[in-house]
């Protein structure tokens, strides 16, 4: 409300509005000149930007690029510049929150805690301690993945764990592990650089990592090369966009190995020396000739031969991908066919060349290599005994109480829950009920439940709002520890503010509920802060590709972020894996896979014509969680909208800015705005999926690939009906 | 990498030409000043752009503007067809004009045009918050900002160029697609003409100074995505009333003056008095307008150039005449019939530098001899039944004319309206054809009921009170929808966001 002065005029907040020159910031808003400014890393996608957090009077108020950090050179993503707003909202959650009499109730967290281990034993006790499911993310700092894992398979004792990182980049790990035998992106963004050739499969960068588009064509002679079947923002800026049909992208790739061997472009020596299947994959890609692949995927054979013809003869070749490519039931193969490619020209572990998985979250590269989900801590094998009982010596614990494999996948937990065999659920930092396909199973998953605690930094979200119990944590900017992101960089996380309230740290609380348990000081022995944690997962990488034994947070403060393998006594990281052509499989070769291509699951219909796309827009991040706290980034994308091709909207009346439905099978989206433009193909139509408020995964449906789990979020048949004209 | 088997010429179709990508120097700001007939200026590089938006963030937070106010805007055009498409980005702050229309019609001098760097600046403290900027900058450029009563604008981080930092947005952008450099200026004057952007505004009534480096290979088809999104503009409800009874006031004392030269006047001296009152109180009520009403006497700063400066002044003039008048009139002074001329051609002078002051290119439906004639028109319409309601004499067939009149005039706008070519006059008759369709035909409606049918048929002092009730009310919706349905000149927006947002 304005006051007196204000109404008539004679005040015009020339003082809120006024400017001067800090010291650190030059001219600016004085409100906007910070006292100090906290270093640490940017904690949205897995770019790992270095950032700065301007504090004042104990308020974050700023943000800027760190200009010493080497992922970012001097600049962030929208999103990354407005990072300080996440932090001090007034839905942030100050206190636990317990259900009683069907509402939630603050509590202390002695009351919480115990609440928790409670109901958790009592579940465990009664339905065997795999009816425990625990369901994580890539939010977290790395130290917090490894208590974690401990804490749950160790002293919970159930496998049934999993993060939100199974959604977003498990194909890329399994592809990767069949392959090379282990997982972990072979390249550096320096690659992407230096590459003679950058070919981004199913990787919209300039929407999804902007800050990485300032690796692109600065060298002279750079071709990019771009299969995306929408024309994205980068589809736009390469300089040959492949328009594939929807999921067709492992018959290109097939395809392409055929034209590399047709065209005698393959490095033989190579092959012959660090590769095996070589035989049977060329016999198998004889079936994928370049008249066929072009039927399958749309594209012209000449298209086809051209990208053959420059990937072959480039010195230096790219591979890049993101969810495009993830996102799919063959998922998996579809990795392995890319790695294919880098094979049979040999161009991995040089210079400008690497297969290379762009990763989604901050740190979901440090929970695949310590977060005890998919593999053991280090990439350790479940089921290889040597690693085992590596482990167990590590730990001083007995080698029976280490799982022998791998629990349930997210999908695999959700589907628990539905069959019975889950009945209590842990969720750490993520919001399933907007990103988890086909919502209306889930509902019906988190409703069979006999408890569920939420551990969030916010509330209401649509997740905590179902909760039994919910944990208030510190968030970014209130937390110290390290991310690792997608070309393996460690780089150090650091506390700017204190957490609101009474929210701690991820960590202390995973301390906190093994204390209640009893087992901290087996587990965690002597810990007091993040750094310990830190030390013990150093002596547990060791030796392992994933080796982080030379790293330490004094070395991280005086080189910066790093990258692994980083062995004690070594004085710098490691650029690229893979240099000497050794790979950790059994026979130090890697596996040129076979794997044919099929159509997506669900093929559109009369009655569900189109083929729905879902992704993401520069503005926000993931489930919205934290962008819509961000008056600037809502200001610039409020809302969801679905895009269609003017041709498809022509023929059953629609206009731009109608509100539409979009249904399937499984259920429909209401009053989404149409968007009619040419970026995408007649037949598809294109959805962003940060919005709950329309929530594009209400139709997406229940199909994982069967090796790496990944949802099939990328097609599935729909319809389109108006439910709302535009005037 | 030149063995390649690729047709660069062929694919490539985002990057610039290779003459500008030699002309673009790679530092974000220049080294020197500039130097006598220089300035700086915007060069912005769509083929560089990915639309992120990191400029338009930046720019909010050094300037420590609300979300709701983008000094810098980023907008999308469209072209091309499937898969050939392209979507290419508009980022912009203040074109910095040669001749800037912001401060052309400032009234009370708020915008300075820096003799030695270009740079158009705006002083929060002299600014009244009438919002004339606005109206008057073909880009959307200045914005008011409710919270403080004042407008605002990208002032091109001057305050960080003379330190020899980069503006916020340029320093912000990941694509190094924003940077200052310096023109000549007469030599961009000769020039500039031939510099079209798709979604920009040709810029000949202020002469932009922004360069913008087009990639090299365009669809013929691209341009603006927000065509099918038109926004209503704000209303402004003290305008409406003060424009309608001002013109009310200046039709009913002309008339006043001619029926006491003819000795046909009964009733004036309670006319006079009652027109006075209307015309006192709608002038006061026109403050409420302003975002500092307590400074409201500064508007008439610039009359040199401000047709808001000419209008204030005008008016008041008509007001201060037509008291004396009105007072005349009141003690039955004789000889005062040049008074009344006086009263007549202030009045008229006052409508006239109303009308004069809409006529701005950057908004295409106001800037027509229409808008002057609609105003009239009220003058003509509602002067008579306001002097027939009083009893003053037997107009009714006087506000006949006014209504076919204003009826011819909105019919024939609204034609021109529907046919033209130009998106921003097309526009309007869409919305007066469209989401204001029903109350469109109820003001016309009203014109023929209460200007036509009422006063022929009608002959009862209370009926003509009704028809001027009637008639009031109709030309008041007329004004409202004249601010409603104006759609402004601008940069292209972008899909999600409104117009003149980012």
């Amino acid at each position: 409300m304005k006051n007196w002065k204000q109404l008539i005029g004679l005040d015009n907040l020339s003082a809120d509005y006024s400017f001067a020159r800090g010291e650190s910031t030059g001219y600016t808003a004085a409100a906007k000149i910070p006292d100090t400014w906290v270093p640490t890393t940017c904690g949205y996608c897995s770019v790992g930007c270095g950032i700065e957090i301007g504090v004042k009077e104990g308020r974050a108020i700023a943000s800027r690029p760190h200009a010493a950090h080497p992922v970012n050179r001097g600049k962030l993503c929208p999103k990354g510049l407005a990072e300080h707003y996440t932090i001090d909202t007034d839905n942030r959650l100050r206190t636990p929150l317990l259900r009683k009499g069907g509402k939630l109730v603050p509590v202390s967290w002695d009351e919480a805690l115990s609440t928790m281990v409670e109901r958790f034993r009592g579940t465990q006790a009664r339905h065997g301690a795999s009816a425990l499911g625990v369901l994580s993310t890539g939010q977290l700092v790395t130290e917090e993945f490894y208590t974690l894992g401990k804490l749950v398979q160790l002293g919970f004792g159930t496998n049934n764990y999993d993060g939100n990182t199974t959604l977003c980049m498990a194909s890329a790990v399994s592809g990767y592990k069949a392959t090379f035998g282990s997982d972990g992106p072979p390249g550096s963004y320096q690659d992407m650089e230096d590459a003679d050739v950058v070919f981004l499969i199913g990787a919209n960068i300039a929407d999804n990592h902007p800050i990485l588009t300032q690796y692109l064509h600065n060298k002279p002679g750079q071709v990019v090369i771009s299969a995306d079947p929408r024309v994205t923002k980068t589809a736009m800026r390469s300089d040959l966009h492949l328009p594939l049909r929807p999921r067709t992208d492992l018959a290109l790739l097939n395809g392409l190995a055929h034209l590399l061997i047709e065209l005698d472009l393959v490095d033989h020596a190579f092959i012959a020396a660090h590769t095996q299947g070589f035989e049977e994959l060329r016999r198998f890609v004889a079936e994928y000739p370049p008249a066929r692949v072009a039927e399958i995927t749309g594209l012209s054979q000449e298209q086809l031969y051209r990208t053959a013809s420059l990937l072959g003869r480039a010195k230096s070749a790219f591979l890049a991908w993101t969810m495009g490519v993830n996102h799919s039931t063959q998922g998996t193969e579809t990795v392995s066919a890319i790695c294919n490619l880098s094979l049979l020209t040999g161009k991995i572990g040089k210079a400008g060349s690497a297969p290379f998985s762009i990763t989604g979250q901050c740190n979901a590269m440090g929970t695949r290599e310590t977060g005890f989900t998919a593999s053991l801590p280090g990439y350790r094998k479940f089921d290889n005994p040597a690693d085992r009982a590596d482990l167990a010596r590590l730990w001083n614990v007995e080698e029976s109480r280490l799982p022998r494999a791998r629990g349930g996948a997210y999908p695999d937990i959700i589907e628990g829950a539905v069959a019975g065999r889950i009945r209590a659920l842990w969720i750490i930092a993520t919001n399933p009920l907007v990103s988890f396909p086909n919502q209306s199973l889930l509902r019906h998953a988190l409703g069979n439940l006999d408890f569920l605690v939420v551990q969030d930094g916010y509330h209401p979200t649509p997740t905590t709002e179902l909760a039994d119990l919910v944990l208030p944590a510190a968030i970014w900017g209130e937390k110290e520890g390290t991310y690792t992101n997608s070309e393996r960089r460690v780089s150090k996380v650091n506390r700017a503010v204190a957490p609101p309230g009474e929210a701690k740290a991820d960590f202390e609380i995973f301390l906190a509920v093994a204390e209640k348990l009893g087992c901290r000081e087996e587990l965690y022995p002597g810990w007091t802060c993040v750094e310990d944690a830190f030390n013990e997962w150093r002596r547990v990488s060791a030796g392992r590709l994933c080796d982080y034994s030379g790293i330490s947070y004094a070395l991280l403060a005086e080189q910066g972020a790093v990258q692994w393998p980083y062995p004690a006594g070594a004085t710098e990281g490691t650029e690229r894996l893979y240099g000497d052509g050794a790979f950790p499989t059994a026979d130090g070769r890697a596996k040129l896979t076979c794997a044919a291509w099929a159509p997506f699951p669900e093929q559109p219909n009369r009655d569900y014509p189109l083929i729905l796309n879902t992704g993401r827009t520069v503005e926000h991040w993931h489930t919205r969680t934290k962008t819509k706290e961000v008056p600037i980034l809502e200001r610039l994308s409020p809302h969801a909208w679905l895009e269609m091709n003017p041709r498809d909207a022509q023929a059953i009346g629609l206009r731009s800015h109608d509100r539409v439905s979009v249904v399937s099978r499984r259920g429909s989206v209401e009053k989404v705005e149409l968007r009619l433009t040419e970026i995408i193909a007649p037949g598809q139509v294109f959805m962003p999926f940060h919005y709950f408020e329309a929530n594009v995964n209400e139709v997406t449906q229940s199909a994982f690939d069967p090796i790496s789990r990944e949802p099939n979020y990328k097609q599935c048949a729909v319809r389109v009906e108006r439910s709302g004209v535009n005037k | 990498m030149t063995s390649l088997p690729l047709l660069v010429s062929e694919l490539v179709q985002w990057r610039a030409t290779e003459a500008e990508v030699e002309a673009t120097p790679c530092s974000l700001i220049p080294s020197r000043e500039p130097g006598t007939g220089e300035q700086y200026r915007f060069h912005f590089d769509m083929s560089k752009c990915i639309g992120c938006k990191c400029c338009v963030v930046a720019c909010n937070e050094q300037n420590g503007n609300p979300a709701a106010i983008n000094w810098r805007r980023v907008g999308e055009v469209e072209g091309g067809h499937y898969p050939n498409t392209q979507r290419h980005y508009l980022s912009m702050g203040c074109n910095h004009c040669v001749e800037p229309s912001c401060l052309i019609g400032c009234p009370v001098e708020a915008y300075t045009k820096s003799p030695t760097t270009g740079v158009v600046v705006h002083s929060a403290d002299a600014c009244i918050g009438c919002q004339y900027c606005v109206w008057n900058c073909s880009y959307g450029v200045p914005q008011y900002n409710p919270e403080r009563g004042v407008v605002g604008k990208c002032d091109l981080c001057h305050n960080r160029l003379s330190d020899g930092e980069a503006p916020a947005c340029a320093s912000a952008c990941p694509e190094g697609a924003i940077a200052i450099e310096i023109v000549n200026v007469a030599e961009w004057k000769a020039s500039y003409a031939a510099q079209q952007t798709p979604g920009l505004p040709a810029g000949e009534d202020c002469i932009s100074t922004t360069r913008i480096t087009l990639p090299a290979h365009l669809p013929p088809d691209l341009g603006r995505v927000d065509t099918q999104h038109l926004q209503a503009e704000a209303p402004h409800w003290p305008l409406v009333f003060m424009l309608v009874l001002t013109q009310l006031a200046v039709g009913s004392f002309s008339l006043l003056w001619v029926l006491d030269a003819a000795g046909g006047l009964v009733e004036a001296s309670r006319a006079g008095a009652l027109l006075l009152g209307i015309a006192s109180v709608s002038l006061a009520a026109s403050t409420l307008h302003l975002g500092r009403p307590v400074y409201a006497w500064r508007a008439l700063r610039n009359l040199r150039r401000s047709w808001l400066s000419r209008e204030v002044f005008a008016l008041s003039l008509f007001a201060g005449i037509a008291a004396v008048y009105a007072g005349a009139l009141w003690v039955d002074l004789p000889h005062r019939g040049w008074l009344g001329v006086m009263t007549a051609v202030a009045g008229a002078a006052g409508l006239l530098c109303s009308a004069r002051l809409y006529m701005v290119p950057a908004r295409p439906a106001w800037n027509s001899f229409y808008t002057p004639v609609e105003f009239f028109a009220t003058a003509v319409l509602l002067g008579p039944l306001f002097v027939s309601a009083l009893g003053g004499a037997e107009l009714r067939t006087v506000a006949v004319v006014g209504a076919g009149l204003q009826l011819g005039v909105q019919a024939m706008r609204f034609l021109w309206l529907s046919q033209s070519e130009a998106f921003e006059l097309r526009a309007v008759a869409r919305l007066l054809g469209g989401r204001f369709q029903n109350l469109f035909l109820l003001r016309m409606a009203i014109l023929i009921g209460a200007g036509i049918a009422l006063p022929l048929v009608v002959t009862s002092p209370g009926g003509q009170a009704w028809a001027l009730a009637l008639a009031l009310g109709g030309e008041i919706l007329g004004r409202w929808l004249f601010f409603v349905s104006v759609v402004p000149q601008s940069m292209a927006a972008g899909f999600s966001t409104s117009r003149g947002a980012a």
